[in-house]
């Protein structure tokens, strides 16, 4: 068969597979929580949540034996939380794609690279001062937060430019910087006299929080930025040569890694406005898609999206199973997932990779 | 068709003047040349005298301080890289590329400059790949990955790469320099047979009697500058080589081989440094 039949093949039967259990665990997000449902409750409050809208009450006279607990939980929390998850999981995962493929060094992701720590400095700016409020804080907080990871990952390419340019020196150069914003922003936690919501589960990463308000801005910048990475993915093949290559296969190098490096920290940097830090997400995924199939990024990108978000969320319903009636931090989970598989990486791969 | 080709002057390549620094280190200095269509050009000179800088060049993957490069009488600095990359493809003696790709995507990377969608290749673009990689012979190996090649075949690889590019000017740097003697010959077999066909290959090289029985013309580079340009026979001999390379060598034009360069014994206050 030849070998771009077979791609488009794969794309297909894996996207469609990934998005089967997507939807299964999307219900299963639905279902699993505080209060116990089954899944026939949670069909039949779904059914009527897409009938008639929330609030029910409103348009319908409801015989009063019908409880809409069970719809007021779904509607205010379980199912922006579901789409949350996958919107994040799914950003990171990409981000991390991209990332790994504009640094060369498979060992990058949004959190090991600092864009994590910068956008949570800035989403805590945002959040603890009262310099904005009410719907400009709704808007400055995501833009505080791409500032913030901005200037993280611009912070590291420069200590990596300046140190040798060795994958080893961008994975310290992301982890000083790292340690540098999160000091700050645990500063100004401290500092502060505004109470911020629960502050521990965003310092450790939650989509516990989301609300309907983080769907509307978290989505169409999830969904169009990663849209345009698809647009590029042919691109970001070219540099798997080298950067001499791409220049000499007729990419402009500079232009096309600082758009890309914006793209990065722009997806990765609006996730954690909403949700804190989640690490390891944006290292995992990818590299299991590029051990598997390759490093083709039209295979790459939106294979990582989709199992990103099947991945986040699976470690949201464990986070909320796991040691029930407590709620752990989803980041927890990614970590307990993400620290073994990156201390596997360098002691398996660190050699190949020059470190 | 024919006229217009005539027509065409036969020199793919002119450069004039061309100048390169390194900071305050001048690499190139002045260049001088011109190449023809269907030309084997061998590009020899010691370490750090300017072959590789010579080839990101004319590649446009450095810009020159001065001077001009012509290719088929254009410009490249006011091409596009896309432009360039459609006539030139190059085969760097070293790089870093990604350890999970495997040979087949690598050498299908050749036809990004021709890719007509915005994704996937289409048939005729993975024709040319397949033709490359049989033409390099990797057929064998295409399924693995890069990370698991040795160095000579990632070298063939790469040339595949740029077969597949279907370029007029091949622009290659130590394609021989980690082969065994019999991937030597083959490889400079194909570079000859491709001149032949009216590719242009320039080839920087350390190889001299490889160079010299395989190259139309030799361009000898010292510390930046063009020492002699001519055919084989014309331009190495002895003098020249303890000039250049600060090296006793034994020359001798056999009736059957051509011309063999045998290093002998370094020569003191020779040699670039």
């Amino acid at each position: 068969m030849s070998v771009v039949k077979r791609k488009v093949i794969l794309l297909v039967a894996l996207s469609f597979a990934g998005l089967l259990v997507l939807s299964v665990l999307s219900m299963s997000s639905l279902v699993f929580g505080a209060k116990e449902a089954s899944l026939w409750e949670v069909a039949a409050s779904l059914n009527r949540l897409l009938l008639f809208g929330w609030p029910i009450g409103n348009y319908l006279p409801l015989p009063s034996c019908v409880d809409l607990s069970l719809d007021s939980i779904l509607y205010y929390s379980r199912i922006p939380r579901t789409i949350v998850a996958v919107l994040i999981g799914s950003g990171l995962a990409a981000s991390g794609a991209i990332m790994q493929a504009i640094a060369r060094n498979p060992l990058v992701d949004p959190y090991i690279s600092g864009v994590s720590s910068g956008a949570a400095l800035g989403a805590a700016l945002s959040l603890l001062t009262s310099w904005f409020t009410g719907v400009a804080q709704m808007i400055s907080l995501p833009l505080a937060a791409f500032a913030g990871g901005l200037t993280a990952f611009t912070l590291t390419f420069l200590i990596y430019r300046a140190s040798g340019e060795t994958p080893l020196s961008f994975v310290l150069g992301g982890v000083i910087v790292g340690v540098a914003f999160t000091s700050l922003t645990t500063l100004l936690i401290v500092t502060s006299d505004k109470e911020l919501h629960g502050v521990l589960f965003w310092v450790f990463g939650s989509v516990a929080y989301a609300s309907w308000d983080n769907v509307w801005v978290l989505a169409p910048i999830i969904v169009s930025l990663t849209l345009a990475c698809l647009l590029f993915a042919r691109d970001l093949n070219v540099f798997l040569l080298g950067d001499e290559q791409a220049v000499q296969m007729g990419v402009n190098v500079k232009l096309f890694r600082r758009g890309m490096m914006v793209v990065a920290a722009l997806m990765a940097s609006s996730c954690v406005a909403f949700t804190g830090i989640i690490g390891f997400v944006g290292l995992v995924v990818p590299h299991i898609v590029r051990l598997a199939l390759g490093s083709d990024h039209r295979l790459l990108l939106p294979l990582s999206s989709i199992f990103g978000a099947n991945l986040l969320l699976a470690a949201d319903i464990i986070a909320r199973i796991a040691m029930k009636p407590i709620e752990l931090p989803v980041g927890v989970i990614t970590s307990f997932i993400g620290v073994p598989f990156f201390a596997y990486l360098l002691i398996r791969r660190g050699k190949r990779y020059g470190m | 068709m024919e006229c217009s080709l005539d027509c065409e002057s036969r020199v793919t390549i002119k450069v004039e003047g061309l100048s390169y620094r390194y900071n305050s280190a001048s690499a190139l200095d002045g260049l001088t040349f011109e190449v023809e269509r269907g030309e084997l050009v061998g590009l020899v000179g010691p370490n750090g005298s300017g072959k590789t800088t010579l080839l990101k060049c004319l590649s446009r993957v450095l810009t020159p301080c001065s001077g001009v490069i012509l290719l088929d009488g254009r410009d490249i600095s006011k091409m596009s890289l896309l432009e360039v990359a459609r006539i030139c493809a190059s085969v760097p003696s070293e790089f870093s590329a990604d350890v999970n790709l495997p040979v087949v995507d690598a050498v299908l990377l050749g036809r990004h400059p021709h890719v007509r969608g915005v994704w996937w290749e289409d048939e005729r673009d993975e024709e040319v790949a397949m033709r490359a990689i049989e033409r390099m012979k990797i057929s064998d190996f295409a399924r693995r990955r890069l990370g698991e090649l040795s160095s000579g075949e990632k070298q063939r690889v790469m040339l595949a790469k740029a077969l597949a590019q279907e370029a007029k000017v091949l622009l290659v740097d130590e394609p021989v320099a980690y082969l065994d003697i019999r991937y030597q010959l083959e490889i400079m077999e194909i570079l000859r047979t491709l001149a032949d066909d009216g590719v242009t290959v320039i080839a920087a090289m350390h190889q001299l009697s490889l160079a010299a029985r395989y190259c139309d013309k030799l361009i000898v580079l010292k510390k930046g500058r063009i020492v002699a340009c001519g055919k084989p026979e014309e331009v190495i001999c002895e003098e020249l080589i303890e000039d250049v390379y600060g090296v006793k060598a034994f020359v001798q034009k056999l009736p059957s081989v051509g011309l063999v360069v045998i290093p002998v014994a370094t020569v003191d206050g020779g040699g670039v440094r």
